[in-house]
């Protein structure tokens, strides 16, 4: 057989081996048998450079499997394997040579008696890998051909031995990224935070199969632990070296911390432990400890674990962060959520509250909303106003809700008072430092939020509230406390939330302007309604002139020809016969003629008033001068008369209008007394908050008015009398209102009646406040008592 | 014979005054306004004027200020359906105010009054 054909076929069968798909194993240890073979050398051996590149162990052998027992190793330039991977250099000694004996000790074992040893280096342009060794009993050299052939043959098996460290390396890498898909895969479920970082410590020390894993997580501020979570029992002895990790971790890349302990039994435990950094100020660690063999031993852990650690180690530090975060982000949430409610009830009772300018409706609201459920939800709120003049704070308004209360929506709630009120009426504080935290929070005008009452808090009030924890808010308006709000849980125990108490202070504010607002407003609507009332007395007195002018007018006419009537008839009358029948007829004429003329006179002394003269008078005077009219009267009555005059500043007024009054009133009585009585007079001066009035009372004995025609007696046309068309107290009443007076009747049934003529002392403000002086009839003050 | 001015503007008035002060034995004129009335104090000479207020051409007061300027002492007597101005009928110099009434005593008793010698 020709060299040349051989080889080819050697080659052939060499690459069919080295890109053949058996096990890497099996492929060197053809490889190095068939080049044995090839070469017809009796031992071929590769020895395998080890991971800390300083030991050749011999891994494969053309004589077949290695056994464990025969391990042979040379360290990096011992023999000529080492000599040959540290030179990566062809080496060949021979059996006579000096020292090659000694130095490749352990192949004598292999292969005893050998001549030749011819070590290769087995590299790429990279890495060395290995040595291919070959050894002879006979001494024998190489030939360039040889040479050429074992060269191929190392860089065969370079690439093999190549290819099985990157499949190696790739199957770790795969096993390592499919665990970490795990663990990530379980730190991005939406599961607890403390189940997933149990899943998370297991994982960890099944990936480094290490007995057990612990986690631990402290606050660096406070020291409080925030997590603590552990797979497998914790050696003692590793637990105080935890907490020291983060500080003690050796500062490398990663930073770690490793060692180990020997237990009371005297077992040694392994400890791998990695610091884990936070953003915030967490700080805590990830340890490992007890990696177990294959064959059950614990075992160190190497650089492998370290950097997997840390890898898991900033998974967690990932996960948790974010995972605070999102607590963070929920609680926001959630407070958010809670401050979205409250601004929309806010916003709901502060539109209810534009809906009035009734003080009643607007404390309604306030308090609906302050103790509805999708309101602020208070248990009790009660509303206490400043009374400026009496420097106190009073009661106004409260109300509660009870468990069992069923509430409709807000917004239909609102427009509803509440169900049960609370009676704060009779609530007094007065506004002084002493006074408790009501009075407090008007005087210095801020919010009380009391957490546990304190004896003398709410002293004056301990009779009507009682309350463990309380807030009160102030009402200001234009830098002035007008009130206060006072709320409590206590009915529920529940407490106070802050987010509450926030909005009820903004309320406080918008119930302080809409209660003033109101306030004002009322102010106005009274000021207009007196306005209104002058000028619809304005109004009727002009509507009076112009009809009294008109009436005056028409009764004038009318007396002319009355007068010619009842004149000629009494002219007839004396012409006619007496037993004439003639003459009755005539006699009638003259009656309702008569008749006629005095009810014209009467018209014309009621609406005759705009003609008037006002001076100034003294009232006693009026007074004396009209009993004079009607002294003979009186006499003649027997109606005894007292008078108890008191000396009057003088009046402003129209003193034949006023004699008219009084006389109108003296006739009255005169009347009511027809068996005779007294008539007494009385004056005197009365105060008021609008000035000085005088004031005249007349007084008779004739037992009083019916009541069922009390109310009627100033009513013009009405009279209890036969004759008369009962205008006179209407006529005095009418005079007296326009001198801005009042008449006032107080009767006593069985005794009399006393009538009270008020008149304004003070002349020129009874124009500007015409509204007040003035008593229209439904104004005027008739009291109904009596026995 | 005493003689008397009766001035008003109602006819019947006038033929009432007359009828009934011709019967107590009085010489009556008549006018029917002020100016009227001045005509006849002018020519004849009276003993009492009776001057009603409201009338055309010269109201009473008028016609009253006027005979009072010329005959101080000549009594004018107002007579008048207005009894709301009683109380200022001094001021007008007048010696007397009369309201109007279908009973005409009153009338009778001040012409007597006035005219008893």
């Amino acid at each position: 057989m020709d060299m040349g054909s051989d080889r080819t076929a050697f080659l052939t069968q060499m690459v069919e081996i080295s890109t053949s798909t058996i096990s890497f194993g099996e492929r060197l240890g053809n490889l190095v048998h068939l080049l044995a073979r090839h070469l017809r050398i009796d031992l071929a051996l590769y020895f395998g450079l080890d991971k800390s590149k300083e030991v050749l162990t011999l891994q494969v052998s053309s004589q077949g499997p290695v056994p464990v027992s025969g391990r042979l190793e040379f360290r990096l330039g011992q023999g000529v394997v080492g000599e040959a991977a540290a030179t990566r250099q062809i080496r060949l000694a021979y059996r006579y040579q000096e020292g090659v004996l000694a130095a490749n000790a352990g192949l004598e074992k292999l292969l005893p008696e050998y001549q030749t040893l011819a070590a290769f280096p087995v590299a790429d342009d990279n890495f060395l890998y290995g040595v291919l060794l070959l050894a002879d009993h006979r001494e024998r050299t190489f030939s360039v051909a040889e040479r050429q052939t074992i060269h191929l043959v190392t860089l065969m098996l370079a690439s093999t031995v190549r290819q099985a460290l990157l499949q190696e390396d790739s199957k770790k890498r795969i096993a390592e990224l499919s665990v970490l898909f795990e663990v990530g895969k379980a730190l991005s479920a939406t599961m607890e935070l403390d189940e997933l970082l149990e899943r998370v410590v297991s994982t960890t020390a099944k990936v480094i199969t290490a007995r057990g894993a612990a986690l631990h997580i402290v606050d660096r501020v406070t020291g409080q632990t925030k997590v603590s979570s552990q797979y497998g029992q914790v050696p003692p002895q590793i637990c105080p070296i935890m907490p020291a990790a983060p500080v003690a971790a050796a500062p490398m890349e990663p930073p770690f911390l490793q060692g180990q302990t020997r237990d009371a039994e005297g077992r040694t435990h392994y400890y791998l432990i990695v610091p884990l950094t936070f953003k915030g100020q967490l700080e805590g660690s990830l340890c490992v400890f007890d990696k177990i063999s294959p064959e059950g031993e614990f075992q160190p852990f190497d650089p492998e674990n370290r950097q997997l650690l840390f890898t898991m180690a900033g998974l967690i530090v990932n996960a948790l962060e974010n995972a605070l975060t999102y607590q963070q982000v929920e609680s926001l949430a959630e407070r958010n959520e809670r401050m979205v409610h409250n601004l929309t009830a806010l916003q709901e009772i502060s539109r209810a509250l534009l809906t009035t300018v009734q003080r009643e409706r607007l404390l309604e609201i306030l308090l609906q909303g302050l103790i509805h459920p999708q309101g602020l939800g208070f248990d009790r709120a009660v509303v206490l106003m400043v009374d400026e003049p009496s420097q106190t704070l009073q009661g106004v308004k409260g109300a509660q809700r009870l468990p069992e209360d069923q509430f409709p929506p807000l917004s239909e709630a609102l427009t509803q008072p509440p169900v049960h009120s609370l009676a704060v009426s009779d609530w007094q504080i007065p506004l002084r430092p002493d006074c408790g935290s009501l009075a407090l929070a008007v005087l210095q005008q801020r919010s009380f939020h009391v957490h546990h009452r304190e004896p003398g808090t709410l002293a004056p009030l301990s009779q009507h509230f009682t309350a463990q924890e309380f807030f009160i808010a102030p009402m200001v308006v234009k830098d002035r406390a007008t009130g206060v709000i006072l709320v409590d849980n206590q009915a529920s125990g529940r407490p106070l939330e802050p987010e509450p108490l926030h909005v009820l202070q903004m309320l406080a504010t918008q119930a302080a302007l809409v209660l003033e607002n109101a306030r004002l407003y009322s102010t106005i609507e009274a000021n207009n309604r007196e306005l209104m009332l002058i000028r619809e007395r304005m109004l009727e007195s002009d509507r009076l002139a112009a009809l009294s002018s008109l009436a005056s007018g028409m009764a004038h006419e009318i007396r002319n020809p009355l007068v010619s009537i009842g004149g000629f008839a009494r002219r007839i009358g004396k012409l006619v016969d007496k037993d004439s029948p003639l003459r009755g007829y005539v006699e009638v004429i003259q009656e309702e003629v008569s008749r006629l003329e005095k009810l014209l006179k009467e018209i014309l002394d009621f609406t005759g008033e705009n003609l008037s003269y006002f001076g100034d008078h003294d009232l006693d005077q009026i007074l004396e001068d009209t009993l004079i009219l009607v002294q003979r009267d009186l006499d003649a009555h027997n109606i005894k008369v007292v008078k108890e005059l008191a000396p009057l500043p003088r009046l402003h007024c129209d003193d034949r209008q006023l004699k008219q009054v009084f006389y109108n009133l003296f006739t009255n009585a005169r009347q009511a007394m027809s068996q005779g009585g007294t008539l007494t007079v009385r004056t005197y001066t009365v105060e008021r908050e609008d000035g000085l009035y005088a004031a005249a009372e007349v007084s008779d004995t004739g037992g009083g008015i019916p009541l069922e025609v009390l109310h009627n007696i100033f009513n013009p046309f009405f009279s209890t009398k036969d004759y008369g068309t009962g205008l006179g107290l209407s006529i005095a009443q009418r005079i007296v209102s326009r001198h801005y007076g009042q008449i006032e009747v107080k009767n006593e049934l069985g005794k009399g009646v006393t009538f009270i003529v008020t008149l304004p002392i003070a002349k020129y403000c009874l124009v500007k406040d015409a509204g007040r002086g003035a008593a229209p009839a439904g104004a005027l003050h008739v009291p109904t008592g009596g026995r | 014979m005493k003689k008397i001015l009766v001035a008003d503007d109602e006819m019947a008035i006038r033929l009432l005054y007359s009828e009934e002060l011709k019967e107590e034995g009085y010489e009556v004129y008549t006018a029917s306004n002020g100016k009227e009335a001045l005509e006849i104090v002018e020519k004849v000479p009276l003993d009492l004027v009776i001057l009603d207020i409201k009338m055309p051409v010269m109201d009473g007061i008028e016609a009253l200020r006027q005979i009072k300027e010329r005959y101080p002492h000549l009594p004018v007597v107002l007579s008048t359906a207005y009894g709301e101005y009683k109380q200022d009928f001094a001021t007008w110099a007048s010696d007397e105010y009369l309201v109007k009434s279908s009973d005409l005593e009153d009338l009778r008793a001040t012409v007597k009054r006035y005219l008893k010698d």
